[in-house]
């Protein structure tokens, strides 16, 4: 018992982990209908620019937390305007190819701005280890999950109470009729982008927290990504869900099945409930009038 | 018919009296070329950048001493990004196009024995340096040498030194799913044979895996006592905090891909007291330290930031050919340097045991020795 216990605790610390990556994925794909490929690499550039706070201003929580949260929407809307603005109207071919060569991009500039060395992300918080008899978890992988639970509650309420909310639901939906309605969508796209780098950059500094930061942190964007179709990729609370249950999966498998089964067995999930739900277990089933 | 004799035999001397000289590329009046390839971005750069530290520091210090024989050594670096096809472009241009006289380096070791071919069809001198592995010196090729030790040999001497320490003693260990994985499990099985090691687990993880709560938690239910831990950089890392975070503490052996400083800072108490095997000095030892004072004055503090075990191995193999092309006196050739390479014997660099090749013999074939950590001085030392 106490060994299933440690697996499932671990399970959904690093399930939350790639259930706010997700989410970010969500966002970008509920308001725009694009897939960025480069979400790994952006979580990973919100945690180096944390870790460049921590070590050159302050390594005061709050301090270096409102430092990547701002860093975060200023990235995000940096790429929305450089580099997605001008690919409006453009085929989703050629949007996602220039998500890829981002992708590319921010993962050069790792070692051209920082360095290949592993740091440690120090703020003073994250790594005590908590002991419930022979069970451990760090602190940060608390607060990582407690802060997936508050974020999915927040953006289930923003979107289903906030007038910005309805606004972007209703870009998701048909863009052309929102436009009519007075809705400016590359406003609601520039939102979406600034909301999913943070979403991702918070994911980001909890993993260097806990972890370590590393220029090939930008793989935990590889894990997120099926945590978000499994979750419905146009389903940001869906998408939450969905990394929970693969970061679970993944632990399961490796624990009782051996490490050669958690790469699998998330992947297996995934063919079996797009089987049955091929919209992902909280999607909207795309109904097409002909 | 004068006028061709005269022309005839004007190019005659030029390519037989003057011929040697003018045919080598790579060498002018004041200059010679060296290059090199290595991964310069992405995770791997952490080596390839330290050890083109390792060249630029043994060149820097023969430049000041005047050069080789009065030309300053010019290194043309390339970044091939881990990526195997740039490899091989990277080699390419440094050969055809920046018509290097001599190479070292270069990359890793799929990087290295993929660009085999290009290296033995060109003939250049080559002394590699990062990534030693034993498809690079059996066979022997004539213009490749190859500094450091096999490593097969390493493990095999770590484990040997772990189980002859801790008799009895139930073992575990994980590798990663690829030749640098293979390799690791080769050396561990070969001594679990000969010495009957009671293996409790073994796990085998994805390249790139980055939580490794399960395998760690299997490893605790294993009961293993003593642990080889086959990841690379942050691998290994997150084992170690995995076990911290699990309240237990086998005996941990690490292999020296992953036995630099700053991985240990971020082991923090969890790494504290586990093994290392190396063929290079560690910094905090006499030679390390001396090492790192030569070093101070001719790289930049960017550079002196980023000095691991790496640049010590980038720094003897470039110690190692300079000294081969200088003893070719004023006009070097490839087949001169070559030759001089082979009678390289006993070479001191002060960062590893004296390097020695021979008639046939290109590799090195470093003495190792084991170092434990202490996180306290976030160092290695030397335990035998």
């Amino acid at each position: 018992m106490q060994y299933l216990t440690q697996l499932l605790i671990s399970g959904l610390a690093i399930g939350a982990i790639y259930g706010l990556i997700a989410m970010g994925f969500a966002v970008i794909y509920k308001s725009t209908g694009l897939v960025n490929f480069a979400q790994g690499e952006m979580t990973m550039i919100v945690a180096y620019i944390a870790w460049t706070i921590s070590t050159t201003i302050s390594g005061n929580l709050f301090i270096v937390a409102a430092g990547a949260i701002i860093s975060a929407i200023v990235l995000g809307l940096v790429i929305e305007r450089v580099v997605m603005r001008p690919m409006l109207g453009e085929p989703v071919f050629a949007t996602v190819m220039v998500t890829i060569g981002l992708a590319v991009i921010l993962r050069s500039s790792i070692n051209f701005i920082w360095d290949a060395y592993p740091h440690g992300l120090d703020v003073g918080f994250g790594r005590d280890i908590v002991r419930v008899g022979n069970i451990g978890v760090r602190t940060g992988q608390i607060a990582v999950i407690a802060t997936l639970l508050v974020l999915l509650a927040a953006i289930w309420a923003f979107f289903r109470y906030s007038k910005f909310g309805v606004a972007m639901r209703a870009v998701a939906a048909d863009d052309r009729t929102a436009l009519l309605m007075g809705i400016s969508a590359p406003r609601v796209h520039a939102a979406a982008w600034a909301a999913s780098s943070v979403i991702a950059g918070i994911a980001g500094v909890f993993f260097a927290i806990t972890y370590d930061l590393s220029p090939a942190m930008f793989q935990l964007g590889l894990k997120a990504f099926p945590a978000t179709i499994l979750g419905g990729l146009d389903a940001v609370l869906g998408s939450g869900i969905g990394g929970l249950l693969i970061g679970i999966t993944e632990n399961l498998a490796g624990g009782y099945f051996g490490s050669g089964m958690k790469e699998v067995a998330g992947f297996l999930m995934i063919i079996v409930v797009l089987m049955v739900r091929p919209f992902g277990l909280f999607g909207e089933r795309d109904i097409e009038r002909v | 018919m004068r006028k061709y004799l005269a022309t005839a035999s004007l190019l005659a001397t030029v390519l037989f009296a003057g011929g040697p000289a003018l045919a080598q590329q790579g060498i002018t009046d004041t200059e010679i070329v060296i290059g090199d390839v290595e991964p310069l971005t992405g995770p791997p750069a952490l080596l390839g950048v330290a050890a083109s530290i390792g060249h630029k520091i043994a060149i820097a210090e023969a430049n000041n001493a005047g050069g080789i024989n009065g030309r300053k050594i010019k290194y043309v670096l390339e970044d091939d990004g881990y990526v195997t096809a740039r490899t091989i472009q990277g080699v390419k241009k440094v050969i055809e196009v920046d018509k290097a006289f001599a190479m070292l380096g270069i990359s890793g070791s799929g990087q290295s024995i993929a660009v085999m071919p290009v290296l033995e069809k060109a003939g250049i001198p080559t002394v590699i340096d990062v990534a030693p592995v034993k498809f690079l010196w059996e066979p022997p090729r004539k213009n490749v040498f190859v500094v450091g030790q096999s490593y097969e040999e390493g493990i095999i001497h770590l484990v040997k030194y772990l189980a002859d320490k801790n008799p009895g003693k139930k073992w575990g260990l994980i590798t990663q799913d690829d030749d640098y994985g293979i390799t690791v499990r080769d050396g561990f099985d070969s001594v679990v044979k000969a010495k009957k090691l009671n293996v409790v687990y073994s796990g085998n993880y994805k390249k790139g895996q980055q939580d490794f709560s399960s395998d760690m938690l299997q490893l605790k239910d294993s009961g293993a006592e003593v642990f080889l831990a086959g990841g690379i950089i942050s691998e290994n890392i997150a084992m170690m905090k995995e076990l911290e975070k699990l309240n237990v503490k086998p005996v941990t052996g690490i292999f020296w891909p992953g036995r630099v400083e700053p991985v240990l800072k971020l082991m923090g108490p969890a790494g504290n007291g586990i093994y290392a095997v190396d063929y290079v000095e560690p910094f905090a030892g006499e030679a390390g330290k001396a090492f790192l004072e030569k070093a101070k004055p001719l790289v930049s503090e960017a550079e002196f930031k980023g000095i691991n075990r790496y640049t010590m191995t980038g720094y003897a193999a470039a110690k190692v050919l300079i000294s081969a092309i200088e003893r070719c006196g004023k006009q070097p050739t490839w087949a001169c340097t070559i030759a001089e390479l082979e009678k390289t014997k006993n070479v001191a660099t002060g960062v590893m045991a004296p390097i020695s090749f021979g008639p046939g013999v290109r590799f090195s074939n470093q003495k190792l020795q084991i170092m434990q950590a202490d996180t306290a001085t976030i160092s290695f030392k030397p335990v035998n």
